[in-house]
């Protein structure tokens, strides 16, 4: 309950106090790392001037140059090069993970908040339970039922977020349950399916787009955490958990192996967050 | 037979004295007293910090693993030793005699030795503890196997026991030699298993006061000792007063821990904090590879594609060890080219087998049937990529070890070998390998002589122990190989023994059934106080008996 009366009080309060729709320095920024990102995911091999994959033993170890502009790993593979080949998976992983969130959360909020009060009372529960055991230990206990690799990760992130999403849409579908609007249309004698699809879904839907930005920056750090304990993809695989894990060695006498794939972590999670944000205030105000 | 050098240790320690003595000149400081000439203070508590696992049982007995054999050398003394050249030398045991036939060795200990609950060392106390390694309820797994030829033991008097054999045994003083084979006290064996795990009662010059899970164990001094090897450097007790001897498994926490003083000596040392360490002139370093086998990469030959060695062949001539271990390893290893250690003197060398020739794997390739190549560039043959499982263990392999097979990966696709590492943990790896699902695995094995030849290469160990675990990984069934092992273990020739063991390692490497990668690496980091540190040259334990604290 607390997350959801937060979330809504913050948005009250937002739209009562500035309702300005200027785009600030910090949006843009967060708009620019997150073009970059979208790019560097979608076209990795016109950013990157190496080989993710491509080792060169020679020349491990290379602290960030001109040549090396993060520096190179214990293979003599170019980081930059593998944290711009990252951001795909990373992202995609993220996403990915949102969307079964949000997805499943769709479904139990629907039935708790349309489905009378005894499904209501039995997706509260199970909620509550779900609740009771922090995300990640859900996330592991999923990974150790299912076996590592990347789908996995991704599902297991899916469903530990699930619940948090699942509450906000039964708050919001009963809210607008009981609005004006759906009652004035119930009134005219509109159909249910009607009231359903032009007045609860779209205004129920409205925020859970707005935090689910908000849940991919958070999505890609689970999931960087997962593989950073070696529950996500095998090596060699450029994924940022991964580099930062085997970075961690070598954490005193090659800081950049570690220092960069954990920057774009928390870029990325900084980027959706500020874009979330902003997404949020204007769709209040 | 090219010898390889005995370890990098005597190297390294000149280099690093001479580093020290022109930093000396170069500061302009009046030269230190030489070590040799301050004479050792008693006294003193020193901090080891270990990396290796903590052991479930401090009893060297119970199972039998590398964990337990670091610490229980501090408390338990085996019956012999070995010296630097090799050669059996007294301990507990002050004299031993094959008979003619080669079926029983009459062993005398000594006769003013006690455990430190008082009891009397002597010929029943032997008697008892080869009873507790053979009996299966103790669960002891490497004594065990060490002691498959002997069928019993008699008294003959009070200091003397014969210990019979099933067929002659060229390796039972070295198996004897090991920590795993370590002398307790009768009178403690009687005692639970529990009881007898938790405080083990030797005759060591050391004692174990308390043990704190998870953190500490805590050893103190035996005031009565009077037993070193004959290779030790001093007689009496210990100078140590305590040894805490603490685990801090991650690695980079230990070396902070050595930096600051908060411990004298850690183990495990990864070749990147070597590497470090080697500017430090307040840390030295010691390296002292473990016995037994190299470091190497099984080829299962027991199903395809590496029933063909051919296909084996070519993978090893498509994999550049050399310039992943020099790069990974900081020059703190030396490439390996044959399947024993380097300390093991019939260690038998084939360098020209295992040259990185991409050229050469291509060329196999096509002639064993690889010759078509999917769009990823990994060879097919009959729709089937040549596809290969890589199951790593974590707990096994370090970091610069796993990077090293990712590099092998990297260099093997080159040539159309899709290499596939699997990270998982101990108990995930041993089932992988109990159900046949590898076709590469690197597994280090320990132990004194070669042979642990007959232990991996035997086709008696295909068959898997009652534990499930077998350990001839490359499944290697030759037997021609058999006979050779089988007499060599038999041999008591020295001459011919070496023959023998050399012919079964020239079939082993030329069958391309291993490739070797290094030593089993085994080093030390102590603050440069700590004086007359040594690993024991059985299994390169560390023993602090001769250790001494400087200002």
């Amino acid at each position: 309950m607390t997350l959801l009366d937060s979330t809504r009080s913050r948005i009250r309060n937002r739209g009562a106090h500035n309702g300005n729709r200027r785009v600030g320095a910090v949006e843009f920024i967060a708009a620019a790392v997150a073009l970059f990102l979208l790019a560097a995911a979608l076209f990795p091999s016109w950013l990157a001037p190496y080989q993710p994959l491509a080792i060169n033993p020679a020349d491990a170890f290379q602290a960030p140059s001109p040549d090396h502009w993060f520096g190179t790993d214990e293979s003599g593979r170019d980081i930059y090069s593998r944290v711009i080949f990252g951001a795909r998976e990373s992202l995609l992983i993220g996403a990915a993970a949102t969307a079964i969130g949000v997805g499943l959360a769709l479904v139990l909020g629907a039935l708790a908040g349309l489905g009378g009060r005894l499904l209501d009372f039995g997706v509260g529960r199970l909620l509550e339970v779900l609740f009771a055991l922090p995300g990640l230990l859900l996330a592991l206990v999923f990974i150790a039922i299912a076996g590592p690799g990347v789908v996995t990760t991704t599902v297991a992130v899916g469903l530990s977020t699930a619940p948090g999403y699942a509450r906000i849409i039964r708050g919001q579908i009963i809210q607008v349950r009981s609005s004006a609007m759906v009652e004035a249309a119930v009134v005219l004698g509109r159909s249910r399916a009607q009231v359903l699809r032009r007045h609860l879904l779209p205004n129920a839907l409205a925020p859970v787009f707005v935090i689910g930005t908000l849940g991919v920056g958070q999505a890609v750090v689970w999931a960087a955490s997962l593989s950073f304990l070696g529950l996500g993809e095998p090596p060699p695989a450029a994924e940022w958990g991964a580099m930062l894990s085997a970075g961690r060695t070598y954490l005193t006498t090659a800081w950049w192996m570690t220092f960069f794939p954990g920057l774009f972590i928390v870029l990325t999670a900084a980027a959706s967050t500020v874009l979330g944000r902003g997404l949020q205030r204007r769709a209040v105000s | 037979m090219p010898i390889l050098p005995r370890s990098l240790s005597a190297r390294f320690s000149t280099a690093v004295a001479a580093a020290a003595a022109t930093a000396l000149l170069a500061s302009g400081c009046s030269p230190a007293e030489p070590e040799t000439s301050q004479s050792p203070v008693s006294g003193g508590h020193l901090v080891y910090a270990t990396g290796d696992a903590e052991p479930t049982c401090l009893d060297p007995h119970v199972g039998g693993n590398y964990p337990q054999a670091l610490v229980s050398t501090q408390y338990l003394e085996p019956l012999v030793s070995l010296n630097k050249e090799g050669e059996i030398i007294p301990w507990l045991a002050t004299d031993w005699k094959e008979s003619k036939d080669g079926l029983s060795w009459t062993i005398t200990v000594r006769d003013d030795v006690h455990f430190t609950d008082g009891v009397k060392l002597n010929a029943k106390a032997v008697q008892a503890n080869i009873e507790h390694l053979k009996d299966p309820a103790t669960g002891s797994s490497t004594g065990y196997l060490a002691l498959e030829k002997v069928t019993g033991t008699e008294i003959v008097d009070e200091d003397t026991i014969r210990i019979n054999l099933s067929e002659p045994d060229s390796a039972l003083l070295e198996s004897l030699s090991q920590p795993w084979l370590a002398i307790q006290s009768p009178k403690a064996l009687k005692r639970s298993k529990e009881k007898n795990c938790q405080s083990p009662v030797g005759t060591g010059p050391f004692k174990v006061a308390d043990w704190d899970k998870q953190n500490s164990i805590t050893l103190v001094r035996n005031e009565d000792y009077n037993s070193p090897p004959a290779d030790a450097a001093h007689q009496g007790p210990a100078y140590l007063e305590k040894i805490t001897w603490r685990f801090i498994p991650d690695s980079a926490s230990r070396y902070a821990a050595l930096q600051s003083g908060e411990v004298d000596v850690i183990d495990n040392v990864q070749p990147d904090t070597i590497n470090a360490a080697r500017d430090n002139e307040s840390i030295e370093h010691l390296n002292a590879p473990r016995p037994g086998a190299s470091n190497r990469i099984e080829l299962n030959s027991g199903k395809p594609p590496f029933n063909d060695p051919l296909v084996r062949e070519a993978f090893v001539h498509s994999a550049n060890v050399n310039a992943a271990i020099s790069s990974l390893f900081f020059d703190t290893a030396e490439r390996s080219y044959s399947p024993l250690s380097s300390v093991e003197e019939l260690g038998y060398s084939a360098p020209d087998l295992f040259t990185y020739n991409p050229e050469k794997a291509n060329k196999l390739l096509d002639k064993a049937g690889w010759d078509q190549r999917d769009e990823q560039g990994y060879r097919v043959k009959n729709g089937k990529r040549l596809s290969l499982k890589f199951p790593v263990s974590t707990n096994q392999s370090i970091p610069a070890e796993i990077s090293l097979f990712e590099q092998i990966q990297a260099t093997a696709k080159k040539v159309g070998f899709d290499v596939n590492l699997e990270l998982m943990d101990l108990s995930s790896w041993y089932g992988a390998l109990a159900a046949n699902e590898y076709n590469l695995v690197s597994a280090p094995y320990t132990k004194v002589g070669p042979d642990v030849l007959r232990i991996l290469y035997h086709s008696d160990g295909i068959k898997p122990a009652p534990s499930g675990y077998f350990a001839n990984l490359s499944q290697l069934d030759d037997p021609k190989l058999d006979k050779l092992l089988t007499e060599a273990g038999r041999e008591t020739d020295p001459k011919r023994r070496a023959e023998l063991y050399e012919k079964a390692q020239k079939i082993i490497l030329n069958g391309y059934y291993i490739l070797p990668l290094y030593d089993q690496q085994n080093h030390f980091l102590h603050r440069s106080n700590v004086e007359g540190f040594r690993a024991l040259p059985t299994v390169s334990t560390p023993t602090f008996y001769d250790t001494w604290l400087s200002q």
